[in-house]
């Protein structure tokens, strides 16, 4: 059974400020993929429940050359799979959500939920990392804060008491960039990542990656951009940027795998997909 | 706690309800319309045993509230059959023996149906994949893997 509590389901933004603000320990939720299980093992109580999905502008994808894409909190990663232009354009989004729980729960589950649950494997934080998202705030002052300054802890957000998460926003990234997610996990479906790796490729000089499940936040790792945009032979620097990633990550030991096991995944995906990206046999 | 008054449909049939907040959808199902063929097991997203279709899509109905199923129009395993006869995935499940204790079978069935009137011609990867979110602890995966593409051939033929 799921604690009880008082349902709230508001149509705008405003009305759902306005519920957070005024109602005594209330939170908000989208899919409830995460909250309710939360609920159920009693580790949290909300008295009240404030439903975003009944938002219409939570909802929706846009997407134009200039501004980017948006995604409305409330979006599901199903939908996102369906979006052509994630696909086209935003690849290492898209792949992180086609591994995400299982095609079921991406039905359900959304990617202002995934962010605000703030899990260290979290699978789209990766992909938001490396993509420079900014996230945009709603409040009783609206406002952005960038993806690199959303997560701050284990299961801690950026976010203030009476703040929730209105949109993801994304640049668009330059023509003939690429990017890819590799997830790491026990089963093939519905497991969270022993390590997942995202990465971003604009040329042999603007490479960003970043990785779940690895650190007590998702973590993107700035010493690889610093190898990348150096000179050198790419064999090198390939070399070197596995290194930076297996000494920048403090992993924990869980039932999914051991640090030294996730220390060493990352270190061998990283390299995978920098060969790919890159196209060095 | 607060109460709301819903209506939804349930393979096809109106109901308005009051419910309190927390109920599940799933709850709701079973204990108030009677509708047990949906199974409850781990109450927590794992086991895709409790999946029915919200709109069409197949949801998890443990992390659904039936507060907010208000409006909208879901499918159980019930409401597969029409007049008697099954559907061609049911069918191919009783052919295949892709029944054991038969606990998964209607999570299975719904998934498996939604999937294939997306899909209707996938490959075996893409059958696993669609999958994904329902165990079988009886582990008799591969008669229900070959249940589901049957059915998608017979489906096809069907169509043509
Ligand atoms: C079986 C199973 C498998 C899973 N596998 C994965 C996996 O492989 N990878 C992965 O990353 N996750 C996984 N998850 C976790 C979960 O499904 C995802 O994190 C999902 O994206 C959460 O979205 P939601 O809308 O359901 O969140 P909710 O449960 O609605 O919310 C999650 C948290 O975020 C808060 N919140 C939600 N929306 C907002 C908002 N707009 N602004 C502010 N706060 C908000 C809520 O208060 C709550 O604290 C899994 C969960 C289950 C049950
Ligand atoms: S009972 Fe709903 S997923 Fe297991
Ligand atoms: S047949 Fe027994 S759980 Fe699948």
């Amino acid at each position: 059974m799921i604690p009880k509590f008082d349902y709230h389901a508001p149509t705008t933004i405003d009305e759902a400020v306005e519920l957070l603000n005024t109602l005594e320990d209330a939170r908000v939720f989208a899919g409830g993929t995460d909250l309710f299980v939360l609920m159920r093992d009693r580790l949290v109580r909300p008295k009240n429940l404030i439903d975003l999905k009944q938002i219409s502008e939570l909802q929706q994808i846009s997407f134009d050359e200039r501004n980017g894409l948006r995604i409305g909190a409330a979006v599901t990663f199903a939908e996102i799979l369906r979006s052509e232009v994630v696909k086209d354009r935003f690849r290492v989004l898209w792949d992180a959500a086609s591994v995400l729980a299982d095609p079921v729960l991406r039905n359900r589950a959304t990617i202002g939920g995934n962010i605000c649950n703030a899990s260290p494997a979290a699978d789209s934080a990766p992909a938001l990392l490396v993509l420079d998202a900014v996230v945009e705030v709603a409040g009783e002052r609206p406002r952005e804060i960038p993806i690199g300054e959303f997560f701050t802890g284990v299961k801690r957000t950026a976010l203030k008491p009476g703040e929730f998460v209105r949109a993801v926003r994304i640049p668009t990234p330059p023509p003939g960039s690429k990017g890819r997610y590799y997830k790491w996990g026990r089963t093939r479906g519905e497991d969270l990542a022993i390590v997942g790796v995202a990465i971003q490729v604009n040329g042999e000089k603007d490479v960003r990656v970043a990785l779940s499940s690895v650190y007590k936040t998702p973590i993107r790792i700035g010493a690889v951009e610093k190898i990348f945009k150096e000179g050198g032979p790419v064999e090198e620097k390939i070399k070197r940027a596995v290194e930076a990633v297996r000494s920048n990550i403090s992993p924990i030991t869980d039932v999914r795998g051991s640090k030294e096991y996730r220390v060493h995944m990352a270190g061998v995906l990283t390299e995978r997909g920098l060969r790919e990206l890159l196209e060095v046999k | 706690m607060s109460k709301h008054r819903i209506s939804l449909k349930v393979n096809g049939r109106l109901h308005e309800l009051e419910v309190e907040a927390n109920k599940t959808l799933l709850r709701l199902l079973r204990e108030d319309l009677g509708l047990t063929g949906t199974k409850c097991a781990c109450e927590r997203g794992d086991c895709g045993l409790c999946t029915v279709w919200l709109d069409g899509k197949p949801v998890k109905s443990c992390l659904v509230l039936a507060v907010e199923a208000d409006g909208h129009e879901i499918t159980t395993i019930e409401g597969l059959a029409r007049d008697g006869k099954l559907t061609p995935v049911q069918q191919k499940f009783v052919e295949h023996g892709a029944v054991q204790c038969g606990f998964c079978t209607p999570g299975m069935i719904m998934v498996a149906e939604a999937f294939l009137r997306e899909n209707p011609n996938p490959t075996e990867e893409e059958v696993k994949e669609a999958l994904g979110g329902v165990l079988c602890r009886c582990t008799g995966y591969r008669q229900i893997i070959d249940a589901v593409l049957d059915a998608a051939k017979e489906m096809r033929k069907a169509s043509t």
